[in-house]
């Protein structure tokens, strides 16, 4: 925790890496973490502060403020709730999740699909506007938006949360976990990743089937050898949230590289301890 | 059409289509010197290799700064997915010979863990310090570079400011056939300076406006280059993740990134002329392969057939 506000810049935000510039993803997952361990302080203040700044008219968050376009960091934006962005604010940024789907969803894309005899795309969500929906930015989506919990917008939250979890579900590779989004490439099976897998677990995690399972049963085998820290982090905010964390796993032993995923191994700690900042109601 | 399927003829006609309203001419040539080594495995006369290339080439790099550009995309240590270390290191070391300020930089197209992708690749074993020479470019900082005559659907793109800030940017790929772009090679490499933190992984952006139009888009972008490639043991098939392993045994390098993948292909056994990013970057390849002044191995003695996916088999060299 304490490398973290040692690493927040002075205009408030945080950057991936020490020093570097200030971005969206890393500033809201680094607001998640210390907010999760009940810190309000000062350094929080001003991080949501440079958050609630770079927040666009159209309700999303960019990348990084000097990008004039909405992207995917809005879902981990909007994760922090209505408490600390405002309601207002809040309120657009479900806004903006709502109304966007992958480009794979829309006519063009597909006849595309029918012509070449693809299976039609299940609506999910994009890194960014104007294309493909893939498994982080889908799954974080899901995160954000069923955290709104009762908000005024449910009645087109609960679709989104339907189609996000057909196309997760979808896009499940042939050994159990998820990888980015594409499970086959030409016809060739392709292998999960411990973070996709984490991430995707988390977001499904009111849901139960085999193929649920599955993953579960991929990721528990992953953990003991995964090579980071954010796989590691993400399988075991899975895992947990599925109750299937095995008991006696050992400590996480991947160092953090970046801000953000010592953010991510602080949130996997918490929800150890009993408080998933991911799945908590606004 | 009776040996075609549906897969083979769209994907052949959106091709034809895009190179014949696309294709652009370019200017007349110069002469492009394409130095081939032999080199059958990955051993110390690698750093000898480089530092007779480099100075073939005659490149004045003293007190600038040269950033290398590896190829790096999965934790698979134990296939050719990967610019091997050693030929990274031998190049830092054959740079800083002459003067240059070497540093590293990726952007890897779907992982997220670039340093650790290294470390599981072998880089913070072969190079010294590794770390403190080595910039995510998916995490650096950004800048928006305009693009005013695009091949592709993009009027500009963020790049990392590490590759437009220095002096010589070393694109140094693995010899890979490339199950979307024919062969991914040095100009496809120029991909991972595209910014993973303001696009997302993969940089889905790049497929949607065309990625032979990208392909030639960063190569006009970026025109301080230089190309190393690694052809000890590329990737056949399937590539760039799931082919399988072809030792042609050669390292590739020249000033002109198009010259050195036209050189490439024709090791690979695959024809430059069909290959549409090489057609779009430079307008007439016969023209590029006129213009290649060969040194080192000629490219019959080392000719190695990479094996090709059927949907790219139109590419073969005949």
């Amino acid at each position: 925790m304490l490398s973290l506000l040692a690493s927040q810049n002075p205009d408030g935000g945080w950057p991936y890496l020490r020093g570097g510039p200030s971005w969206t993803e890393p500033t809201a997952y680094v607001l998640l973490a210390l907010m999760a361990q009940g810190s309000v302080d000062e350094p929080v203040q001003r991080g949501l502060r440079w958050l609630n700044a770079a927040q666009r008219p159209d309700g999303g968050w960019p990348p990084q403020p000097t990008v004039p376009q909405s992207a995917w960091v809005t879902a981990v934006a909007a994760l922090l709730g209505p408490a600390a962005l405002g309601g207002d604010a809040y309120r657009r940024a479900i806004q903006w999740i709502v109304e966007q789907t992958g480009a794979d969803t829309n006519f063009p894309s597909r006849l595309r699909q029918f012509l070449t005899g693809q299976s039609q795309a299940d609506p999910g969500w994009a890194w960014f506007p104007g294309t493909s929906a893939w498994v982080t930015p889908t799954a974080l989506s899901m995160l954000a938006l069923r955290k709104a919990g009762r908000d005024a917008h449910s009645a087109q939250i609960l679709p989104r949360l339907q189609m996000g979890a057909a196309y997760l579900l979808h896009h499940a590779c042939s050994d159990g976990g998820w990888n980015y989004g594409a499970a086959r490439a030409l016809d060739y099976d392709a292998h999960s990743y411990p973070e996709t897998t984490g991430v995707a677990l988390l977001a499904l995690s009111r849901q139960d089937s085999p193929a649920i399972r599955k993953a579960c049963g991929w990721a528990q085998a992953q953990l003991p050898g995964c090579r980071t820290s954010e796989g590691e982090s993400w399988l075991r905010l899975g895992l947990l949230a599925h109750g299937q964390l095995p008991p006696n796993t050992p400590r996480p032993v991947r160092s953090p590289r970046t801000v953000q995923h010592a953010a991510l191994a602080l949130l996997a700690s918490a929800a150890a301890g009993g408080r998933n900042a991911f799945l908590e109601q606004s | 059409m009776s040996g075609l399927n549906r897969r083979e003829f769209l994907t052949g006609s959106a091709a034809g289509l895009a190179v014949a309203t696309c294709a652009r001419r370019s200017p007349a040539r110069g002469e492009a010197l394409v130095s081939v080594v032999r080199r059958p495995d990955y051993t110390q006369e690698l750093y000898g290799d480089l530092r007779r290339v480099l100075a073939e080439h005659r490149l004045n790099v003293r007190g600038k700064r040269v950033l290398l550009k590896p190829n790096l995309v999965e934790f698979e240590p134990d296939t050719p997915i990967n610019t091997h270390p050693l030929l990274v290191h031998a190049a830092l070391e054959a740079f800083r010979e002459l003067g240059a300020e070497v540093s590293i930089g990726e952007g890897p197209g779907h992982r997220r863990n670039t340093l650790d992708m290294a470390e599981a690749a072998g880089y913070f074993q072969a190079i010294p310090r590794f770390e403190n020479l080595f910039t995510d470019l998916n995490l650096d900082r950004v800048a928006e570079i305009r693009l005013p005559s695009p091949h592709s659907r993009l009027n500009s793109i963020y790049l990392a400011q590490s590759a437009l800030s220095c002096d010589l940017l070393v694109s140094m790929p693995k010899m890979k056939t490339h199950h979307w772009a024919g062969a991914t090679l040095s100009m496809k490499n120029l991909f991972g300076t595209v910014s993973g933190g303001v696009y997302g992984w993969p940089k889905n952006i790049l497929h949607y406006a065309g990625i032979p139009g990208c392909i030639a888009d960063l190569y006009h972008a970026l025109p301080k280059h230089f190309a190393i490639v690694d052809g000890i043991v590329g990737m056949e098939g399937n590539g760039p993740i799931q082919g399988t392993p072809r030792r042609a045994g050669v390292v590739v390098a020249g000033a002109d990134l198009a010259a050195v993948d036209a050189s490439c292909c024709q090791i690979m056994s695959i024809d430059p002329h069909r290959v549409e990013y090489l057609r779009l970057a430079v307008g007439g390849v016969e023209e590029l392969v006129k213009s290649i002044h060969q040194i080192g191995e000629p490219v019959a003695s080392v000719r190695t057939p990479f094996e090709l996916l059927p949907e790219w088999r139109g590419i073969r060299l005949s």
